[in-house]
């Protein structure tokens, strides 16, 4: 080396490397390089290049490292590792390209890391895109639950997987032919059921072929015969799905995640009356090891249902609530339409059913009524009811969702998204049992409300809440975007 | 291990040979590969914050060229920058937001900053409507505030949703208010914020979205303080607080260099009886530096019509130095404006703009009708026109336009007996044909080389800029 004085071993760490990528060359240190990650491409070169300065006096005055591949591909990976952010002449490739070529480099978390969106947040979220599948492009589930960011639609009987950029992975057809129930259980296996076929069925994505089923059977009870799935959740370890006879007789079953086999029985109910039909909501919360349940029905005299948590270890049930009925209601002729828990808060979310209110359960103090009804200080948006003029407005019944998702309330009234979201800071928040912990805000905009069809199903996953619509193509994609920024005035 | 990577071990020999031609006052950088060469002192332009000037330092001693692992197309453009303080039109061909985080690892975003959206270059005569800064939610804008080089804050709901200088969107936060009608940026990342229905001066974090303070003001009948209006000059924040039982209003002072300490309180009024001029709270403040004055102004729409007043008040004095009442045509709006040392309205009955020259002022008949003096029809012409100055022109909505208002400077105008002359002034509509009309403007602010204005139930910030 010319400068001997120099530490050779600093030299070398903070050594360049030129690289001449189809054709075009680049020069960077091995350190910036060494930044993809010890398995990548990249570093590697970046290892086999420091060696070669080590025994080689001529350095990299010598050839460059030829690699055959697209050099302004390579030009934006090269200022992602540099800088840590993704250059905006990347909009220039479609993400399934440069998904591909990070996959080639070894880069792909960092790919990752830079195309991922900011927290999601609901008072800032627009539709970034719309994910519509080829044909029968009417969703009739959807499952987020791997959390970065990427879906699976059941449609028509296919399953139609998008990965992370909602790009189109793949499309499977399954034997039914209408999932009603989607759960991805594991990384390329989907638990799907029926409400008109029985069993829940596992099929393997990638190899597009089922590899499980589990029946519920009782055969000291001849009438569970041909039970169909009406809602699913999972844990690490297990699927739970509840499942209905056609006689309703009902039970949530505990499904091994490893072997496929079903194992014990929770909560089994006869369907005789509202109280025990099956539950058409599970959601497992990890922290306290249990399994919500709710179920509704609407009739002629208004929604009935339950919510019920069961201990998954012993399959006792621990908490139940029966509306309307049981316990002292604050709220008479009011009952939910819609229930959710948030593991995160520890807390159950109701939507009532007249008043259109938002009410919440904490986990860690259930009794007889424990509902605090949550109420908005801004006079304009106090009023929940939809149904026009202070709710109980006979028979029109609108259709209302509840989603709790990164600590926030997500309801759907008919076509309108709307988000309570927790209240940082300020006196109030101290006392925890108090009205005034979220504040309501409108996630979409005026415009079109009645048109764009009533949501019939949501959920988060990653960055992103995931919406679905009665009768419409397609999945909306809300995120917190901050690109979606000025928009020239032509 | 940093990108930049020390003095270079092995040098190419081309180089080698043109280095020892030149004397050190040439700095040869090498960046992702591509060779560049410039001064020290362009180098040391930088600031000494700079990774850029450091080099500059670091050459005297290893008189080697230097590698920095980054994009060189970026390095051009900013290097450009450097030697002639503005931006290369081949900038055009690169995103913003590529350049901006370039400009950050250099340390070079002041230089970024006053080439693209300094104040200097805001030209009143070539505003266009250029972009929209859209809105989720379905609240409209309440306030907007921004900095001086042109970052914005707007609030629109219960939410402040916050655009750096580059317009690019920063943050979302959510506040305790339901709406915000008094915004006042600090910092690009902190503003103050009132309401007329919340009791006390939130300062707020916008970029954590969290409460920093709040300030209550003490009234006499211990009832609630709402904020009314806020203003602010480079040393002091004002705030119009009124009680909440309505009784009571008064204009506090807070040290805005420090700790925000309530400094001193002026125009503190107390309410008996039905005295009606004692009961308005100042709803606009505004700083006059070249008077040291501060401007507050406030009205009340009663059966007979609007009535106003408009203090100057020196903060040394106990008394305004100026009041005015209005009771014939009343102000929609109010402003001052520090260069043309006047004051202009708009009449809520007619419309039009008038004129009080600060150098002037009479308390019998202080105003001069800028227009056509039009007779008043009964209809409110002026009802929610806002009044802003910024530079040496007068801003004045109507509805969904805006009227731009300049003093055309006569050299062979006779001089009155008082030894000012006759102050000629005109007006002119902004913006092309296609940008007229439109939704009926809510409030109108000025940073950088821009002008904001949002418009009645639009979920959006509208962006007048030189093309």
């Amino acid at each position: 080396m010319e400068n001997g004085d120099s530490l050779p071993a600093a030299a070398a760490a903070g050594g360049r490397v030129r690289l001449n990528v189809g054709g075009k060359l680049f020069e960077t240190t091995v350190s910036t390089l060494q930044t993809a990650g010890p398995d990548s491409l990249l570093a590697a070169l970046a290892t086999r290049s420091s060696n070669r300065n080590d025994d080689d006096e001529e350095g990299e005055g010598g050839e460059p490292v030829f690699i055959d591949r697209d050099p302004e591909i390579f030009s934006i990976f090269l200022s992602l590792l540099r800088s840590g952010r993704l250059p905006s002449t990347a909009r220039r490739f479609s993400s399934q390209e440069l998904a591909d070529e990070a996959l080639y480099y070894g880069v792909e978390g960092q790919l990752r890391a830079a195309m991922s969106p900011p927290p999601f947040s609901g008072i800032d979220a627009s539709v970034i895109a719309t994910v519509r599948p080829a044909s029968d492009a009417v969703p009739t589930a959807f499952s987020a639950g791997a959390g970065d960011g990427s879906v699976w639609i059941a449609h028509g009987g296919q399953i139609s997987c998008y990965d992370w950029g909602l790009a189109h992975v793949g499309t499977i057809r399954t034997h039914l032919d209408a999932v009603t129930s989607l759960r991805r259980v594991w990384s390329d296996v989907a638990a799907i059921g029926s409400e008109t076929s029985p069993g829940v069925h596992f099929y393997d994505a990638a190899s597009a072929r089922r590899v499980g089923s589990v029946h519920w059977s009782d055969p000291s009870d001849p009438r569970v015969y041909k039970a169909r799935v009406a809602a699913m959740a999972d844990s690490g370890d297990s699927v739970f799905a509840s499942f209905e006879c056609r006689h309703r007789e009902n039970c949530v079953l505990v499904i091994d995640k490893s072997s496929l086999r079903s194992g014990s029985e929770i909560g089994r109910n006869s369907g005789n009356s509202a109280k025990s039909l099956v539950p058409t909501k599970l959601k497992f919360i990890p922290e306290n090891n249990l399994l919500f349940g709710s179920s509704v029905t609407s009739g002629a005299f208004g929604c009935s249902g339950y919510i019920r948590l069961w201990d998954v270890r012993s399959g006792d049930m621990v908490w139940e609530t029966n509306e309307p009925g049981s316990g002292r209601s604050s709220r008479f002729g009011d009952s939910f339409a819609d229930a959710d828990v948030d593991p995160e808060e520890s807390k159950i979310f109701k939507v009532c059913s007249k008043s259109g209110d938002v009410g919440f359960a904490d986990l860690r103090r259930l009794g007889d009524d424990p509902w605090v009804y949550l109420e908005e200080k801004n006079p304009s948006l106090r009023n929940t009811g939809t149904g026009g003029g202070g709710g109980g407005s006979g028979n029109n019944i609108t259709t209302l969702l509840i989603h709790c998702y990164r600590k926030q309330v997500f309801v759907g009234r008919e076509g309108a998204l709307e988000v309570w979201s927790p209240v940082k800071g300020g006196e109030e928040s101290s006392v925890c049992e108090n009205s005034y912990t979220h504040r309501r805000n409108y996630v979409d905009k005026e415009e079109g409300t009645s048109s764009r069809g009533i949501i019939s199903r949501m959920e988060g996953g990653g960055e992103r809440l995931f919406v679905s619509r009665e009768d419409v193509e397609g999945i909306e994609v809300w995120e917190s975007s901050n690109f979606a920024g000025a928009i020239p005035v032509s | 291990m940093p990108p930049f990577s020390g003095p270079c071990a092995v040098a190419q020999e081309v180089y080698m040979k043109k280095k020892k031609k030149s004397q050190t006052n040439v700095v040869t950088l090498n960046v992702g590969g591509q060779i560049f060469q410039t001064s020290p002192q362009t180098l040391s332009l930088a600031g000494p914050s700079s990774l850029l000037s450091s080099i500059s330092n670091d050459f005297s001693v290893l008189s080697d060229h230097h590698f920095i692992d980054r994009d060189p197309d970026l390095f051009a453009v900013l290097l450009s920058l450097l030697r002639t303080g503005n931006l290369p039109s081949k900038a055009k061909l690169f995103d913003m937001q590529d350049l901006i985080s370039e400009a950050e690892f250099y340390g070079l975003q002041s230089h970024l900053v006053s080439a693209l959206s300094n104040p200097s270059q805001f030209e009143a005569f070539n505003l266009e409507k250029s972009l929209i800064l859209p809105l989720n939610g379905r609240d409209s804008p309440s306030a907007i505030s921004s900095t001086p080089y042109g970052s914005i804050h707007v609030a629109h709901g219960s939410k402040i949703t916050s655009f750096d200088w580059s317009l690019h969107k920063k943050s979302t936060i959510l506040t305790q208010f339901s709406a915000v009608d008094s915004l006042l940026s600090i910092s690009p990342s902190i503003a103050a914020a009132g309401a007329t229905d919340f009791n006390g001066l939130q300062i707020l974090d916008l970029e954590e979205g969290f409460v920093r303070e709040t300030i209550y003001w003490e009234n006499q009948t211990k009832s609630s303080s709402t904020v009314q209006a806020i203003g602010s000059s480079p040393q002091y924040l004002f705030t119009s607080f009124e009680s909440g039982r309505r009784n009571s209003n008064s204009i506090m002072v807070y040290d805005l260099c420090g700790s925000l300490q309530p400094v001193m309180e002026i125009a503190r009024q107390e309410i008996y009886g039905a005295e009606i001029d004692s009961a308005l709270p100042a709803t606009k403040l505004e700083w006059v530096s070249s008077f040291n004055l501060l401007m507050a102004s406030g009205t009340h729409g009663g059966p007979f019509g609007m009535l106003g007043n408009i203090k100057l008040w020196d903060l040394r004095s106990p008394t305004p130095s100026f009041e005015l009442k209005e009771k014939v045509d009343c102000f929609s709006d109010v402003t001052v404006s520090n260069s043309l040392s006047a004051m202009f309205k708009v009449g809520v009955n007619s419309g039009d703009v008038f004129m009080a020259d600060l150098r002037m002022l009479s308390v019998e008949e202080p105003w001069v009708c800028l227009g056509q003096g039009r007779r008043v029809n009964g209809k409110k012409e002026g009802a929610g026109s806002k009044i802003q100055s910024h530079g040496s022109q007068i801003f004045c909505s109507k509805g969904g336009d805006v009227e731009l208002w300049s003093e055309v400077l006569m050299g062979s105008s006779r001089t009155r007996e008082d030894g000012l002359r006759d102050r000629v002034f005109r007006k002119n509509s902004m913006g092309k044909a296609k940008d007229m009309g439109g939704c009926k403007i809510t409030s109108m602010c000025f940073g950088g080389n821009k002008m904001f204005l949002t418009r009645k139930d639009q979920q959006s910030v509208e962006v007048w800029q030189s093309p």
